[in-house]
């Protein structure tokens, strides 16, 4: 071992030489590489000037001047490179990783000839070992002045590949940068976290604002969702170069952030409004119903059946598509609103003809099963729901068919009834439908009192009508209300009448009944020339037709007077007889109308194919007397509702008592706001309410 | 295939090893294995201008002993007296 001591000064110059050396070395100049004879001897001076013994213990110096070396070296080869002004970014980052794996082996080399510092003094003193100073070094002087610019550079990039300008971007450099920013965290994460992440997430969630707020004028929904998560496929895979694993759910939170969830309101209203401009698809169809309709008013089925179709579509297109969200429900509902309120070739897709094709459904024999009839009902109720604002008008058109249907169809069951009823009791509220199921049950109970009645006819021969005789019992509040002819029935009829009203009274002493005769059926068997034909013809009809039994000819006074019938309801059914398909009788004159002065006598020479022969009555256009009707029923829903109203609030502004007028009636019509005012109007002047002394505006309830 | 290094004294003595073995001094360690490598890691020849023959010998025995050690053989490493010191020392300088 040697025993001379080592100046310091004569020490350090040795040490100089080497360093120079190794400066170089790792330059990459050539010829300096630093052989295993100067190692030892570089090492062993270290060695021998820590351990000498004090005044000669240069540890500390040593030490100091390893850091001196280290700043030195640094600010002369690393920072003149890097403040230089790059005009590509490439330039920057190429330099900047050059110059810290070249520091990196300098600090390596050094330390390792220093090394005898760090295993005592530096653990004794707690001071930084040589390589962290090596490290704290290069960051304080390079790394803190450079890094904005550096990951500005390092953004920059990911913006042009972003772009799609994927030409020459250097995934491998940018992975390196990454490594630099982690390595001089020194074991842990923060610099990494909070120099490079950091910056990385804001200049990505920036770069996707942008985008993102200029795609939102541009694309329609679809595209703007689907091209947003190509974006977050994309940046997944390609943040894995510039940025770590750790990165990843925060970026992808903050892309989505930037995409949807800043936008989600304006997105939701691009979806309102598109499909709004679906909805305003929905006008080439309203036309081409427009010209189908007109064609043949007979294809008002057709036609409400391709909107139901269409409506189905576009509901599987909500639910599915976009997620079932109630908002689109709503603007599905008022485009068809929308759409059906504009009168279809003059009579509106309205509640009538939503009826009539309830009705067309159920009469129709041409569906398989009664499960697929129900269906078909289901889906016409369902888009009830959806457009219609007069719910009780369709409820009055389907009362007035389904009556039809049950009085004229004596052997059908039901069942089938009873289930559409409850489809839409489902649909709209046992309100609705309980005059309907009051109907149903009305038939079933009558063919009971049928049958007893029959009982009772044979069991009492006293009580016997002498023809064959039906009876069907209605409920009359139930029942849509039906024109009563008064008519002098022929005498077999009477007295079938009479039995029947002795049979009933026994069972209900206190009821009355009322006979409705333009509903009953006769089958008259009528002698004609070539053959008997059998007439299905209704009572007035059937009566007219007795008449000829004893007479020939009769003129229409006679008729008239014999039958006790208004001049109207003897015209009409005189001109079903004479004027209509099958002319029972001769009119003389032989025109198209009926006149006080006509002549009637019995067609002999009437003849069919068919051995019996239906002679309708010719319909009445019903419709106005509905419409009528359910106009009435909804003045008095209005004023309930509005004394209900101020029952309860006592006190009520004008605004206030129409909204809530309107919200308690909405299930079943939309009042009309002129009206509702009508009805304010006429329950003041019946003292239901008051105006209020000072505010014209404000109601009182009247006790 | 073990490499070998060479470890010469003072005097100029060579001894040769196997890198195993010289690899427990930290000091030989650090000189062979880094990167880019110092002249040596090629060569594989150190010279310790200031450890004498003897030491150096002793030295090298205790490399291998080491490293039985390590391997479970629990024997002894017998050191004569007036070579401590001087052994100390080098072993501090050789960090090993």
């Amino acid at each position: 071992m040697m025993a001379r001591t080592i100046d310091f000064a004569q020490g350090w110059r040795i040490m100089q030489i080497g360093i120079t050396k190794l400066e170089k070395h790792v330059e990459g100049l050539p010829g300096n590489s630093i052989n295993s004879e100067q190692y030892i001897k570089l090492y062993t001076t270290v060695y021998v000037m820590c351990t000498q013994k004090p005044p000669h213990d240069h540890t500390e110096k040593l030490y100091n001047k390893y850091c001196e070396v280290l700043e030195e070296y640094t600010k002369s080869t690393a920072l003149p490179s890097l403040r230089k002004t790059y005009d590509d970014e490439y330039m920057l980052l190429r330099v900047l990783l050059e110059r810290w794996s070249i520091h990196k082996k300098m600090v390596r080399r050094l330390s390792r000839i220093f090394h005898y510092l760090d295993r005592y003094f530096v653990y004794r003193n707690s001071l930084l070992s040589l390589e962290e100073v090596g490290l704290a070094c290069f960051v304080d002087m390079v790394y803190n002045t450079l890094q904005r610019r550096v990951r500005e550079a390092v953004i920059a990039i990911v913006d042009k590949e972003r772009e799609g300008d994927d030409t020459d971007i250097d995934r491998a450099l940018l992975e390196n940068i990454k490594d630099i920013y982690v390595e001089i965290g020194m074991g842990n994460m923060k610099r990494y976290e909070q120099d490079l992440e950091s910056f990385m997430l804001e200049g990505t969630a920036s770069y996707y604002s942008r985008k993102a707020s200029r795609w939102i004028q541009e694309y329609s929904y679809f595209d703007y969702i689907r091209k947003s998560e190509e974006c977050v496929k994309k940046e997944k895979k390609r943040m894995s170069h510039y940025l770590y694993a750790s990165s990843e759910p925060e970026l992808v939170k903050k892309v989505e952030h930037e995409l949807f969830v800043v936008y989600a309101n304006k997105l939701l209203e691009k979806k309102h409004s598109e499909f709004r401009e679906i909805a305003g698809g929905l006008e080439p169809i309203t036309n081409m119903f427009k010209q189908h309709v007109e064609d043949t008013d007979g294809q008002d089925t057709a036609a409400i059946r391709k909107v139901i179709e269409v409506h189905d579509k576009y509901i599987v297109y909500v639910t599915k598509c976009l997620e079932n969200q109630t908002i689109f429900h709503k603007s599905l509902k008022e485009a068809f609103k929308f759409f059906c309120s504009k009168a279809v070739s003059g009579s509106s897709l309205s509640a009538e003809s939503l009826a009539t094709i309830c009705d067309r459904i159920i009469i129709l024999k041409k569906w398989a099963s009664e499960e697929l009839s129900d269906e078909a009902i289901e889906k016409v109720v369902k888009f009830l729901a959806y457009i219609s604002d007069d719910k009780d008008l369709f409820a009055e058109f389907y009362k007035k068919k389904l009556a039809r249907r049950l009085l004229l169809n004596r052997d059908a069951s039901y069942d089938h009834e009873r289930r559409i009823i409850t489809k839409l009791k489902q649909q709209f509220g046992g309100n609705f439908t309980y005059k309907m199921e009051g109907m149903v049950t009305d038939l079933t109970l009558s063919r009971q009192y049928q049958n007893s009645f029959d009982e009772y006819v044979a069991s009492n021969p006293a009580a016997k009508p002498g023809i064959d005789f039906n009876v069907t019992l209605l409920t009359t509040s139930v029942w849509p209300s039906y024109k009563t002819f008064d008519v002098n029935l022929p005498s077999e009829m009477v007295k079938c009448v009479e039995i029947f009203k002795v049979f009933y009274e026994a069972k209900h002493k206190r009821r009355k009944l009322t006979w409705l005769h333009s509903l009953d059926t006769c089958h008259i068997n009528g002698k004609f020339d070539q053959k008997p034909i059998d007439l299905i013809v209704s009572t007035h009809q059937a009566a007219v037709l007795l008449l000829f039994n004893t007479r020939d000819q009769l003129n229409y006074t006679d008729i008239q007077t014999q039958l006790n019938l208004s001049h109207e309801d003897l015209v009409w059914v005189l001109h079903s007889l004479s004027c209509a398909k099958y002319k029972i009788l001769i009119k003389e004159p032989a025109t198209e109308t009926v006149s006080k002065n006509d002549v009637f006598e019995v067609n002999s020479k009437f003849t069919s194919r068919m051995g019996r022969v239906k002679i309708p009555l010719s319909h009445v256009d019903e419709r106005k007397k509905v419409v009528e009707y359910v106009n009435n029923d909804r003045r008095y829903a209005i004023e309930a509702s509005i004394v209900r109203i101020m029952k309860g609030k006592k006190v009520l502004g004008h605004e206030q008592l129409v909204s809530q007028c309107v919200k308690q009636l909405s299930g079943m019509f939309k009042p009309d706001v002129k009206a509702i005012k009508t009805r304010i109007e006429e329950l003041i002047a019946r003292d239901y309410l008051e105006r209020d002394k000072m505010n014209p505006n404000m109601f009182r309830y009247l006790a | 295939m073990r490499e070998t290094v060479k470890l010469i004294s003072m005097e100029g003595f060579e001894f040769v090893i196997d890198r195993e073995a010289a690899m427990v001094s930290q000091t030989i360690r650090s000189m062979l294995t880094s990167p880019g490598g110092f002249s040596e890691s090629k060569e594989g020849v150190v010279t310790f201008p200031d450890i004498s023959t003897t030491i150096l010998e002793k030295i090298c025995q205790y490399f291998y002993w080491s490293i039985q050690y390590s391997r479970g053989k629990e024997t002894e490493f017998h050191i004569e007296p007036e070579l401590t010191l001087e052994l100390m020392m080098a072993a501090n300088y050789l960090h090993t």
